[in-house]
């Protein structure tokens, strides 16, 4: 994400910091998404400095929605500038097919159970052809299934804290450099990644900022699972700083009762597919007379 | 109307009520699975579906 800083010459701002806010989109009306704690929460708010107009960053949004970024613009003069962003992220579409063809199949259960249900006495051949079947959809496989460290250097250490909160809350990362030798802290350029380790996926990864002495940021971690957080500090004469961090959170489940829609939904699904395969039983059934030429023959 | 001979009960029940009832037993089932494959918490049945109740996108997960 990239938000530039300029003037209303439109010439870009080549000094000063943001303040920034991002909050998660509001839980939604019927269906909850995958992670309902974030629903609402605030997830992001840090302070980074501009360069040459402009400061960048990526970040992985964890629910579908429309987000909410606030951005506060102070220049190196003192002048503030307020502006907000709204962000729609849309689900991933994999997980909207996978839905679907859920869906779908319980659906075709419905529509299956609707005929056999539907017939005047369950003859025996469908009985079984009925069970297996329920069986087979009840079996199937529906899943493939802090201490702080302190890289050494020459002159210089740096601490890497990190006060970990549940989710739905955020966690303050704190960096500072540590000067061996007394005497003036110089300025840095700090990049800062965080790994989910159970996904193997960044989720957030910040790119040689400048940073003097310290550098603390307010960050949700959106899953109960591990991560790992890595900072990489570059000095002037090319001297690396290194510290990392793995840490553990653990995920808060949501109440039962949060799910209800989603199994209201599918309930009503196999509903419809046990009408619609009554509907298709009558459809098909021979006729009264036909039945009769049928005795007869 | 067709009326059928429930063969367990040994009662003589018009065809739909017969059809409404064999349906809503297979429907408590049906809740019964998904409640348990969605949204229960137990830790043995959340961690095999945990990927499952993520890919379907509309199910509650930690």
């Amino acid at each position: 994400m990239i938000v530039s800083v300029t003037r209303r010459d439109g010439t870009p701002i080549e000094d000063g910091w943001i303040q920034l806010r991002l909050d998660a989109p509001r839980p939604g009306r019927f269906f909850s998404t995958d992670f309902p704690f974030v629903e609402g929460s605030q997830l992001l708010d840090m302070r980074l400095p501009i360069r040459q107009g402009r400061v960048q960053w990526q970040y992985v949004f964890p629910i579908r929605g429309q987000y909410r970024m606030v951005v506060e613009t102070v220049a190196p003069d003192r002048k503030t500038a307020d502006a907000t962003f709204y962000l729609a992220v849309k689900e991933s579409e994999k997980k909207w097919l996978f839905l679907g063809f859920f869906t779908l199949g319980i659906f075709s259960l419905g529509v299956v159970a609707g005929r056999l249900f539907s017939a005047p006495q369950l003859p025996s051949r469908g009985n079984v052809s009925f069970w297996v079947f329920l069986l087979i959809f009840c079996a199937f496989p529906w899943v493939k299934a802090s201490a702080a460290q302190e890289a050494k250097s020459k002159t210089y250490q740096a601490r890497l804290a990190i006060d970990a909160h549940d989710v739905g809350k955020l966690s303050q990362i704190r960096w500072t450099l540590v000067g061996l030798k007394e005497g003036k802290s110089p300025v840095v350029n700090l990049s800062l990644k965080i790994f989910h380790l159970g996904k193997g996926q960044m989720v957030f990864v910040l790119e040689k900022i400048p940073v003097a002495e310290e550098f603390s940021l307010n960050f949700q971690f959106t899953d109960g699972d591990k991560y790992h957080i890595d900072a990489m500090a570059e000095l002037d004469a090319q001297e690396w700083i290194h510290s990392e961090k793995t840490i553990s959170l653990s995920g808060i489940e949501p109440p039962p009762s949060a799910a209800i829609p989603t199994i209201v939904f599918f309930l009503a699904v196999i509903a419809l597919g046990l009408s619609m395969g009554r509907w298709s039983r009558h459809a098909t059934a021979p006729t009264g007379s036909a039945r009769l030429k049928k005795d007869a023959v | 109307m067709d009326r059928v001979i429930v063969p367990w009960l040994r009662v003589e029940l018009q065809e739909y009520v017969y059809f409404l009832c064999k349906s809503a037993v297979f429907l408590a089932v049906c809740a019964a699975i998904l409640y348990v494959s969605l949204a229960a918490s137990y830790p043995a049945v959340h961690d095999t579906l945990h990927n499952f109740r993520h890919a379907l996108a509309v199910v509650p997960c930690h």
